[in-house]
């Protein structure tokens, strides 16, 4: 009998172990990831609190109020077309067709769920509806209106998806994040609901796609890390480097001879990148990559991201070698190739990005004000300040001289990443930069879908970003 | 030689529980008065109001005054059920349905179940003849619903008659209970093996995968520790093991309900939905929860079986679903200290199966609605709507309950020994084996 007492009381230890783990898994869960589950547009809750509270306003920086509840409850934006749909991702729609813009994913202050419960007997002791909480964020609505009539006015990206993410490298605001095509969020249409190009997809959040040659910045700052003597060594670009039984080949099939790393990064040879992939290795690549957060769950406050991925699996030369320049499976979002280019521009030191400026209830009382968040150190800053200059080069003498804007030292780096869509192949044109200017810290990513050129295509998107930013911010 | 009969009593005979109980149904008694007022006047819950806390009171204060009895586990297992008919009570608000009130009755049923447990552990003193008729009635049960049955979400495990479902096969647990420990205690290897397979057989035909889950589990605890032969205990983990294996390769519902609980967002708008609602409910609750009766729990598919979890979580916040996590804890320990205490090793392995069995069933349920594991059909114990289910957990501590009356006895009868031996008290864990 005494051994059958030590039996139950080691499976009771077991059961009860298990009941433990239940527990502290809902907690985790509830902790983590609460609030995503909450704010999803399919919880149809908050809509039915629409009925009991009056939703707050939503401003952007400068104090244009871009969503506010009309009489009848409804949610009613910009009186303006083209500056309503412009900022329609980040914000929302009536429908709920946009996931976690600004009006379902920051219900929890719209709506009032955070109002104290002094705050809900005053305001039913007043006999009032309740309001909820007024949000500021941190985005500019002009920039984003300007970045999308760039896209819709240019021959080359009339028509086209895309998306542009605008951020302050030193703080991680996001003054603009736009994604192609737009949409009226209160009239939305059947074309809009038919479109092949899914208009109510945010691109800058959710689609991973192949980074491309912007991808080059990780694999420079990984070589100049762990390769001795990168920086004076010399590549051989024929144009097409044999690796097993396939070759590589450059943009345009162009041969760039003999060349070193910086002038490598600076005409983007695909051929010096792929030794160089190769060189490094899989396993140093990839934590060069996860130290800029490929991989990583992005559980950002502000926003829900797509996570990138860099493959974990084991793979062969060919692949490596096409990793160098952001192919063979590498998948990030705009918003992440921003944040890259903003690690490389803040010394690597990579910014959380975010969006809310300011939380403010009816009666004044401020419930959340912008706060900076390191997100993590991507590279030292010795690596960094090496790999800026690599990107000033390639928008002074490099493929990216359409972002140049007068007066401004830019920096960035172009990308022209293949892929296939619906079997069909495709470049998507890339541009990741940045002003090298501590008084406009400022970063962008420019994606143009099946634009082909990066330099070509969304250089010049970035270059008209950079110049709105000088005219408005600048001295 | 006999002191006051206040004295010779050891003190757990006491009411050191009363205060509990008392507590308890002021917060029903408040809790069903509130939403009786709330808008309109309800006469439903002000008639629950009345009746759960008197409930309560009978079946922790009033029924041990005729018997010894563990008030504590008594407590919470009231506190469970009558939670049950509050969240049940709550959920009906503007539906139309009455599941309160008709949990309420299913409540009163599960205690005239516990007391028939009770009576039967406490006073049967030949199990021989009794337990091969428990055997023979609980097979012709258990396989009833393949002859007769109806399905329902995908299982062919229900029974009607005479107006009412029953689900045979949370019937025959408390048969399998007394029949595993029965046959155990014994050393009959064979028999408790081949009817625990018969039962096993039975359900996957029915395709009940999360009651022959509860059963295997509880099969082989029981099988390790009556023997504590931990190769063979392996064996049969294995066989388990090969068990959902071979289930996950045949079944393509068991597929999809993996692939489901990976990640339910995917597949929102097909099977995901229900794991997909739950979760947002348990989000709009957060730390404490957004209020009795408040919510949206309706919009969860069978909120108010398998995924009542999820809707307690909404309106009273999962720090609270926390706190009934630790009270099923709490019943668990209690559980095991009666079986602990048990002299004969049939009564320790009875109350070791209870115990196990709800310990196993809690978290198989509720580790399903917080996607720890995939969510199967099983009832969270004394809480899910249905009167079977109900009756037979309280059955189950009826069980528990015996097995602690028997134990008091034995105590008592040492006590006297001693005390007419003119000894000091001493509390001798003699094994009677």
């Amino acid at each position: 009998m005494k051994q059958l007492r030590t039996r139950f009381r080691l499976l009771t230890l077991f059961v009860i172990g298990l009941l433990l783990v239940a527990g502290l898994y809902g907690v985790y869960s509830v902790t983590i990831y609460g609030s995503r589950w909450f704010s999803n547009s399919k919880n149809t809750r908050y809509q039915n609190a629409k009925s009991s509270v009056i939703a707050g306003d939503i401003m952007d920086r400068n104090g244009v109020v871009l969503a506010t509840t009309d009489a009848e409850g409804d949610r009613v934006y910009q009186s303006n077309l083209n500056a309503r749909s412009a900022i329609v991702h980040l914000i929302g729609d009536r429908d709920g067709n946009v996931a976690n813009g600004v009006d379902s994913f920051e219900a929890n202050y719209l709506l009032g769920f955070e109002t104290s419960l002094s705050e809900r007997v005053a305001a039913l002791l007043k006999g009032e509806t309740r309001r909820g909480d007024d949000i500021t964020l941190t985005a500019d609505s002009k920039l984003c209106t300007r970045i999308v009539s760039d896209f819709e006015n240019g021959s080359k990206t009339k028509g086209k998806s895309g998306a542009a993410v605008v951020m302050n490298y030193k703080t991680g605001e996001v003054l603009a994040l736009v994604s192609l095509p737009v949409f009226d969020p209160q009239n939305i249409t059947a074309d809009d609901q038919q479109n092949p190009l899914h208009p109510f997809w945010n691109r800058a959040l959710q689609s991973t796609l192949a980074p491309g040659s912007t991808f080059k910045i990780i694999t420079a700052s990984s070589a100049l890390e762990n390769v001795p003597g990168i920086s004076t060594y010399l590549f051989t670009c024929t144009g097409a480097t044999q690796v097993l039984d396939q070759t590589i080949h450059d943009y345009k099939m162009a041969q760039h001879g003999s060349l070193t790393l910086e002038k490598a990064f600076t005409v983007s040879c695909n051929n010096a990148f792929a030794q160089c992939a190769l060189k490094l290795g899989d396993a140093a690549l990839r934590k060069t990559a996860e130290d800029f957060g490929f991989n990583d769950n992005f559980l950002f406050r502000d926003f829900v991201v797509e996570n990138s991925v860099y493959p974990t699996t084991n793979r062969n030369l060919v692949e490596i070698a096409w990793s160098g320049a952001g192919q063979s499976q590498i998948g990030a979002t705009p918003l992440h190739m921003c944040m890259v280019a903003a690690a490389i521009a803040n010394d690597g030191v990579m910014m959380e990005p975010r969006l809310l400026a300011r939380v403010q209830s009816p009666a004044g009382v401020v419930r959340l004000r912008y706060s900076q968040k390191v997100y993590r150190t991507a590279v030292p800053a010795n690596i960094a300040a090496i790999v800026q200059g690599y990107m000033k080069n390639v928008v002074t003498s490099g493929t990216g001289t359409a972002a140049q804007v007068s007066g401004l030292t830019i920096a960035g780096k172009t990308g022209s990443a293949e892929a296939s869509v619906n079997n069909e192949a495709v470049t998507h044109a890339w541009f990741v930069g940045y002003i090298a200017d501590d008084s406009l810290p400022y970063a962008c990513a420019v994606l143009v879908e099946s634009g082909d050129s990066g330099g070509g295509v969304a250089a010049p998107i970035a270059g008209d970003i950079f110049q709105y930013l000088k005219d408005t911010y600048g001295k | 030689m006999r002191n006051s009969r206040d004295q010779r009593r050891p003190p757990s005979r006491r009411h050191p529980d009363r205060r509990l109980v008392a507590a308890m149904m002021l917060f029903y008694f408040s809790a069903f008065l509130l939403i009786a007022l709330k808008g309109e006047l309800r006469w439903q819950g002000f008639a629950l109001a009345v009746a759960v806390p008197a409930l309560i009171y009978i079946a922790t204060l009033w029924l041990p005054r005729f018997f010894p009895a563990d008030k504590l586990l008594l407590a919470i297992a009231n506190f469970l059920c009558a939670l049950g008919v509050l969240v049940l009570y709550s959920t009906d608000l503007d539906a139309g349905t009455s599941r309160g009130l008709q949990q309420a009755i299913y409540y009163s049923f599960g205690i005239v179940a516990m007391l028939i447990c009770i009576l039967l552990v406490r006073y049967v003193r030949h199990w021989k003849f009794l337990i091969q008729i428990i055997m023979v009635g609980a097979a012709g049960l258990l396989v009833l619903p393949l002859a007769i049955g109806t399905e329902q979400n995908g299982a062919t495990n229900w029974i009607h008659f005479a107006g009412t479902s029953v689900q045979p096969s949370e019937l025959v647990k408390i048969a399998l209970l007394l029949i595993l420990s029965y046959y155990m205690s014994r050393r009959q290897f064979w028999v408790w093996l081949l009817f625990a397979l018969f039962c096993l057989g039975v359900l996957m035909l029915q395709k009940d995968l999360g009651t022959a889950l509860i059963y295997y589990a509880t099969t082989l605890f029981l099988f390790y520790a009556s023997t504590g032969n931990l190769p063979l205990t392996g064996v049969g983990l294995l066989g388990g093991a090969g068990a959902a294996v071979l289930g996950y390769e045949m079944f393509a519902h068991v597929k999809k309900r993996v692939a489901v609980w990976q990640n339910p967002w995917l597949y929102y708008e097909t099977s995901g939905y229900q794991i997909a609602q739950m979760l947002m409910a348990i989000a709009s609750g957060g730390l404490f929860g957004v209020g009795l009766g408040l919510g949206a729990p309706r919009v969860i598919p069978v909120y108010f079986t398998d995924c009542i979890f999820a809707v307690i979580c909404e309106q009273f916040g999962i720090v609270f679903g926390i706190l009934v996590l630790v009270m099923y804890g709490i019943l668990i320990v209690r559980g095991t200290s009666i079986a602990t205490s048990a002299r004969h090793s049939f009564y320790a392995l009875l109350a070791m199966g209870a115990t196990v069995m709800l310990g196993i069933q809690t978290f198989v349920i509720i580790g399903g609605v917080l996607k720890l594991i995939p969510l199967t059909g099983v009832t969270m114990p004394f809480v899910s709507y249905g009167g079977t289910s109900l009756i037979s957990c309280m059955g189950l501590i009826g069980l528990l309950q015996g097995v602690a009356s028997l134990n008091q006895d034995d105590l008592e009868y040492d006590y006297e020994i001693s005390h007419s031996l003119g000894e000091e008290l001493r509390l001798p864990r003699a094994d009677r084996d």
